[in-house]
């Protein structure tokens, strides 16, 4: 029987190959911002019950992953007025083709382990581990400094969406404080974003060379 | 209360963005104090935490926020001399960052959840970010881009790792609270694969912080680009707290019957480290990095020494003390060899003695404590290190170990005459004033040094063999 998380999740590995695909800004930041809540909503339909509590911290988690975080990096892009990211290191064919093995190694590597027991669903390790290594990769495989930053988000949403099943042992204070830190973590990154724009031309990190060894 | 600690500086450091530059100096120094004397206070009435599940008072956090609280009180003193002569824009920005940045590094040293603990290191990450990012400068700018991007992505594999955690915890089914100090008690029921990977993952992500190659790469332009106070802080203190995320894991690791799994690792990527930086400490041309590669080294030379365990562990943490007290002092001299030569560059720098001669002594007893010269405690610390690694049988890795610091000792040597005995090219104009509060902090910390070589508390001996015991391998 397919869990009903299964088919959010099947989106979300969609949206990973979306994201390898695309040189626009918007698209990239609105791919980001589904798979945050993607993450944000994954234990509301893994718990069998959940108080009223669970619910406000799940609203105030969405909003955070899926409003906050995204409209804080689409503001600087605004700023900036930069609509592609065409600084890249690995092409978009190459890289859909890495995405397509990703998504067939996560789900391989998901059986492996064998931890349906745990989350009950079936798509939750490979989404997982599909928005962690995802994220990885742009990081190497672009240059621009937005990406870096989603794709630095995106990896942060794989772990949460990881950690999603096995969060019995936490507590929702501390998930907070997590996502907090993230938050700042993105603020701080945006601010870093404009500043290279005023010193640079544009936001290519290559230009960051001086103080190479 | 003993969350007090880390409140009083989160609230200073909120009044401090706020408040005009004089009273935003006095307010950094009080508060350093006062931060001194709770510390003071925590050895002698060891208070309960009102979060006893996210904060409590163990071995290795002691020791390291005994070290974060004096250094700070002494750079906070250096600091209001040094803003008088540097040329920051925002004073109460740097102020207020230098005082968040203590209050989340002594957070860290509290912390016993294992999220919490995360948080406070990322949290570190992010008040520090402006302090390196002080002068505005296209090369600060990419320090501190460099700094946070490759920081917090490799903190997210320590939070990757920390989920690992609670999933050995749920295949093992364990049921206790997601601390340190529970999991090192329950740490026989965790699922050995799933805590494998979760030391992998921790080890990778507060690796990266502690500056251990091949992560390291962030570090020598963070260290080299910050204000010389904010450097001495980010190489005396900082490194250790990401050092005690490691440690802690450890800790779970040798209880659980793995030690000889996280001990390779750490041995294998402190080796890594002190390589890495003797090839490039040897080609080195500016001071101010030379210095950065020498934490990279020492953090090495304390990941080997964790690893080996036992004695070698006692030696690795007598080696963070003395690392942070000798390491922060050098780097405030080097502010002041800065503000006399306006150079970074070693063959700018010659004849110390005869114009800086105070700085000069701190120069060279600090190059010699960091060294390894004896009587100073990196000595008695690397020797315990190499007696543990030859007692466990590891010979092939002390004796890389022994070549590397040989390399690191020549090629500080060199940089060190070439800029002490040195000419310099051109006639220097204006004279630096040695102000006492520009040279006695690092007096300080070196006397500290070498005090602790000579005479050393029993309830210090006590808490480092405490810390160290809980490491395997035999004494």
């Amino acid at each position: 029987m397919i869990h009903s998380v299964d088919i959010l999740l099947s989106f979300v590995l969609l949206s990973v190959l979306f994201s390898f695909g695309t040189s626009r800004l918007v698209v990239m930041i609105r791919i980001v911002a589904f798979q945050g809540v993607a993450a944000a909503i994954a234990p509301f339909f893994l718990e069998h019950s959940m108080s009223f509590g669970g619910i406000v911290f799940t609203m105030s988690i969405l909003s955070i992953r899926g409003i906050i975080i995204p409209w804080s990096i689409y503001a600087v892009v605004k700023k900036i007025g930069i609509k592609r990211a065409l600084e890249i290191n690995v092409g978009y064919n190459a890289s859909l083709f890495f995405c397509l093995l990703l998504i067939v190694s996560a789900q391989m590597l998901s059986h492996k382990f064998n931890l349906s027991d745990f989350t009950g669903s079936k798509l939750i390790v490979s989404a997982a581990i599909s928005l962690i290594v995802a994220g990885l990769f742009l990081l190497m495989a672009r240059r621009n400094a937005i990406v870096m930053v989603l794709a630095y988000i995106m990896m942060e949403n794989g772990i949460s969406l990881l950690g999603a099943p096995l969060s019995a042992g936490a507590h929702t204070i501390v998930e907070f404080g997590i996502l907090l830190d993230v938050l700042a973590g993105v603020m701080i990154m945006g601010i870093m974003l404009q500043s290279i724009q005023n010193k640079y031309v544009n936001l290519d990190t290559a230009q960051l060379r001086k103080l190479k060894e | 209360m003993l969350e007090i600690i880390f409140l009083i500086p989160f609230v200073t450091a909120i009044a401090a963005f706020f408040l005009p530059r004089t009273a935003g100096r006095r307010l950094m120094v009080i508060t350093g104090i006062i931060h001194l004397f709770f510390t003071a206070m925590i050895w002698i009435n060891r208070p309960a935490a009102m979060f006893p599940g996210y904060f409590g008072i163990w071995s290795e956090g002691l020791l390291s926020l005994t070290v974060i609280s004096l250094l700070f009180c002494l750079i906070s003193i250096y600091t209001m001399e040094y803003l008088k002569h540097s040329h920051i824009q925002h004073e109460n920005v740097f102020i207020g960052s230098l005082l968040l940045f203590l209050s989340t590094m002594t957070m860290v040293t509290l912390s016993d959840h294992i999220m919490v603990m995360w948080i406070a290191i990322e949290a570190t990450t992010l008040t520090s970010a402006p302090l390196i990012f002080t002068h505005r400068t296209p090369r600060s700018l990419e320090a501190t881009w460099k700094y946070v991007l490759i920081c917090s992505v490799g903190i997210a594999m320590a939070l990757l790792g920390s989920v690992l955690i609670t999933l050995a915890m749920d295949v093992g089914h364990v049921n206790v609270p997601v601390s340190f100090s529970e999991l090192t008690g329950a740490a026989t029921q965790l699922d050995p694969v799933w805590l494998k990977a979760a030391f992998v993952f921790i080890f990778v992500g507060y690796g990266t912080k502690m500056g251990l190659a091949p992560m390291h790469t962030w570090l020598p332009d963070a260290h080299s680009e910050a204000p010389s106070p904010a450097s001495a802080m980010l190489s005396g203190v900082l490194l250790n707290c990401a050092y005690l995320g490691i440690f802690k894991t450890n800790k779970i690791m040798v209880a659980a019957g793995l030690g000889n799994f996280s001990g390779t690792i750490l041995m294998v990527f402190g080796l890594m480290s002190i390589m890495a930086a003797a090839t490039f400490i040897i080609k080195q041309t500016e001071y101010k990095r030379m210095l950065a590669y020498s934490s990279i080294e020492n953090m090495g030379i304390i990941a080997f020494g964790t690893g080996i365990g036992g004695i070698g562990a006692y030696g690795a943490i007598l080696c963070l003390i003395h690392h942070s007290l000798i390491k922060s002092s050098l780097f405030l001299t080097s502010g002041n060899i800065h503000s006399g030569y306006n150079s970074w560059f070693i063959d700018q720098i010659g004849r110390l003695p005869r114009r800086m001669p105070k700085t000069f002594v701190a120069f060279l007893a600090g190059f010699a404590g960091i060294a390894g010269f004896p009587p100073f405690g990196m000595f008695i610390g690397e020797m315990l290190i190499i007696f543990g690694g030859f007692r466990a049988g590891h010979y092939a890795m002390i004796a890389i170990f022994i070549l590397s610091l040989c390399f690191i000792f020549a090629g500080l040597s060199n940089q060190i005459i070439k800029m002490s005995f040195g000419d310099v090219p051109e006639e220097i104009k204006g004279v630096f004033h040695e102000k006492a509060s520009l040279v006695w902090p690092q007096y300080a910390l070196l006397l500290t040094s070498l005090a602790l070589c000579v005479w050393m508390p029993d309830i210090l001996y006590q808490t480092i063999m405490d810390a160290a015991m809980a490491m395997s391998g035999g004494f």
